[in-house]
């Protein structure tokens, strides 16, 4: 269910695949001159009647008498596809400037853009951490729906196969790894950066072939999201040829995880059967109390 | 809108029918709340400013008890300046604003000096800053040398005309305006003006005195500047009239929303306000793809 929800949001997204911002318009107000400002996010007062294909990026309660501005198709969408194209070139230059406006400045100017366009991302380098996520999802769900490599696996070996597919692709960066996870902690970029580990976390269990909602749900995603963030971390300080150590590592984890699996429903095969036990002995005592 | 309106009408008893859309379109348009003809205005507001030119920066500070200065900090931030930006500052005579980037920009490349690319680049930071009025210029001239900024290369200065700018297309990476548009005849050729000198990617920035909405807020603000500005002006520089029409300018300047639905017209995406001091400012900004 959530994999339909989350591709057909993919599908509708246009260029920008993974679109964090639907019809709805930023107005960033601030009070006093204060630097901090509160985005807050107006719901489009048109909103009701237009579609995502909006006219404008800035929506105006038009007044009346206003004439209908541009007749382009979806400025947003070109801006977004522009602002996707920037970051994409920015990507090749972030190992040799870190996850920087420098880096993004270099890929706009790469792109034959204005770098001044870099001003307009929200959050500046947040933008670029976030996109590149975004991409890696996307390009994980790609070899998810096309490949076969999962066919044969048992579930807890999927785990592994497809955290160490999304941890490889961090991999060229991985000496500027440790800026993006501090651009990431944030707090302004916080909420952003757990969804997108939150939306990482439920493809990987999807891909696994889990399909139960039940509490379950809660303790999977905890414990796969302690895995890929530990082994993330391992990753920082592995200088083993091709992170050798960090999937073996990675491996140990998976392993003890399901072990601790099996040690749950164990316990909880002892609880029922103790239940059961308790119950009929009390069920035979209730029993002969009755017969007399 | 309309309760604005009639406050306005109140105080100043101008026709009812008019409001400061139809004034935009019109032949008659607005010094202050008088309504005077398109040609004179340029005039009238030439006037102005030469009169104030020497005192501009001193009252500035008197009015705003010195937050103009953070306003202005507020915008070059949101434009983030790049070393090697082309960048022009419309109305911007004294160097305030161009002063700024300057730094800013000087200051990245401080940070990143290890990088030779960058210091090529820095050779080709030009900032244009232009002004209608020469008086204005010369004051920002001055500041230059005063800072030790007259030999830069990357400052130069401009006389022109807003509405009508002697750059070429797409030549700026950068378009700022600070509290200059409210004084142009025409807005609208202005911003028509700002998206064909902009390069694809170059963005458009504009701070200027807005309207606050805040309920009790606006009461003080409306006394502080119809009684007290008036009369700094008076004591400060000498010119009580020029002061009267700077506040009377604002109110006839179209409220954040209006404004921002100008600049998406005139071709501009991305079209955001940011409303400091409750409205007293706001920075409106837009991006050109």
């Amino acid at each position: 269910m959530y994999r339909t929800v989350v591709n057909r949001i993919l599908l509708s997204g246009g260029s920008r695949r993974l679109p964090k911002y639907p019809d709805i318009r930023t107005v960033t107000s601030s009070s006093w001159f204060s630097t901090t400002t509160q985005p807050q996010t107006v719901l489009n007062p048109s909103g009701s009647s237009t579609s995502s294909s909006s006219s404008t990026s800035f929506q105006t309660s038009s007044a009346a008498g206003d004439v209908p501005r541009h007749e382009r198709n979806n400025p947003r969408a070109e801006f977004e596809g522009e602002q996707a194209r920037v970051l994409q070139a920015s990507l090749r230059h972030v190992i040799r400037l870190g996850w920087s406006e420098e880096a993004m400045i270099a890929g706009a100017k790469e792109v034959g853009i204005s770098p001044s366009i870099v001003g307009s991302f929200p959050r500046k380098e947040a933008a670029l951490v976030e996109f590149f996520m975004d991409d890696c999802l996307q390009r994980l769900i790609d070899r998810i729906d096309s490949g076969e490599e999962l066919q044969n696996l048992t579930p807890s070996q999927r785990i592994y196969k497809l955290v160490r597919i999304r941890l490889e692709m961090q991999a060229p960066y991985v000496s500027k790894w440790p800026q993006a996870l501090s651009i990431q902690a944030h707090p302004l970029n916080v909420s952003t950066s757990f969804k997108q580990r939150a939306m990482l976390i439920d493809e990987i269990w999807h891909a696994a072939g889990d399909e139960t909602y039940d509490l379950d749900w809660y303790v999977k995603r905890t414990v796969l999201g302690g895995i890929y963030s530990t082994t993330e971390i391992y990753m920082l300080t592995d200088s083993s040829p091709e992170f050798r150590d960090t999937w073996l590592f990675l491996d140990n984890r998976v392993k003890d995880a399901f072990d601790l699996k099996k040690t749950i429903q164990e316990a909880k095969y002892l609880a029922e059967a103790v239940g059961a036990g308790m119950g009929s002995s009390l069920q035979g005592f209730v029993g002969r109390v009755l017969q007399r | 809108m309309a309760l604005r309106l009639l406050t306005r009408n109140l105080r100043n008893r101008i026709s009812p029918n008019l409001c400061s859309a139809s004034l935009l379109h019109s032949h008659a348009t607005s010094f202050g709340f008088k309504e005077v003809r398109e040609e004179e205005k340029s005039q009238m507001v030439g006037k102005v400013f030469s009169n104030v030119a020497s005192n501009y920066d001193l009252m500035n500070d008197f009015m705003s008890a010195g937050l103009h200065r953070l306003w202005k900090d507020r915008l070059v931030s949101k434009l983030s300046p790049f070393p090697g930006m082309k960048h022009l500052d419309v109305a911007g005579g004294t160097g305030d604003v161009a002063f700024r980037i300057l730094e800013s920009i000087n200051s990245i490349r401080r940070r990143a000096l290890q990088d030779p690319i960058n210091d090529d680049l820095q050779e080709e930071t030009r900032i244009y800053v232009c002004d209608i009025n020469q008086n204005m210029l010369n004051v920002g001239k001055n500041r230059a040398l005063e800072r030790g900024l007259g030999e830069d290369k990357s400052l130069v200065w401009v006389q022109g005309d807003a509405e009508a700018l002697s750059f070429e297309d797409n030549s700026m990476d950068g378009y700022t305006i600070a509290f200059g548009i409210r004084n142009v005849t025409h807005i609208e050729k202005v911003l028509t003006e700002a998206y064909r000198v902009l390069k694809r990617g170059g963005r458009f920035l504009c701070l200027e005195l807005s309207h606050v909405e805040i309920p009790v807020f606006k009461e003080l603000y409306d006394l502080y500047s119809f009684s007290v500005i008036p009369r700094l002006g008076e004591v400060v520089a000498g010119d009580r009239e020029s002061y009267q029409y700077l506040v009377e300018s604002i109110r006839r300047f179209p409220p954040q929303e209006k404004f921002a639905s100008m600049i998406a017209d005139a071709g501009f995406q991305k079209v955001e306000y940011e409303n400091l001091v409750g409205g007293v400012v706001a920075i409106h900004s837009g991006l050109k793809i």
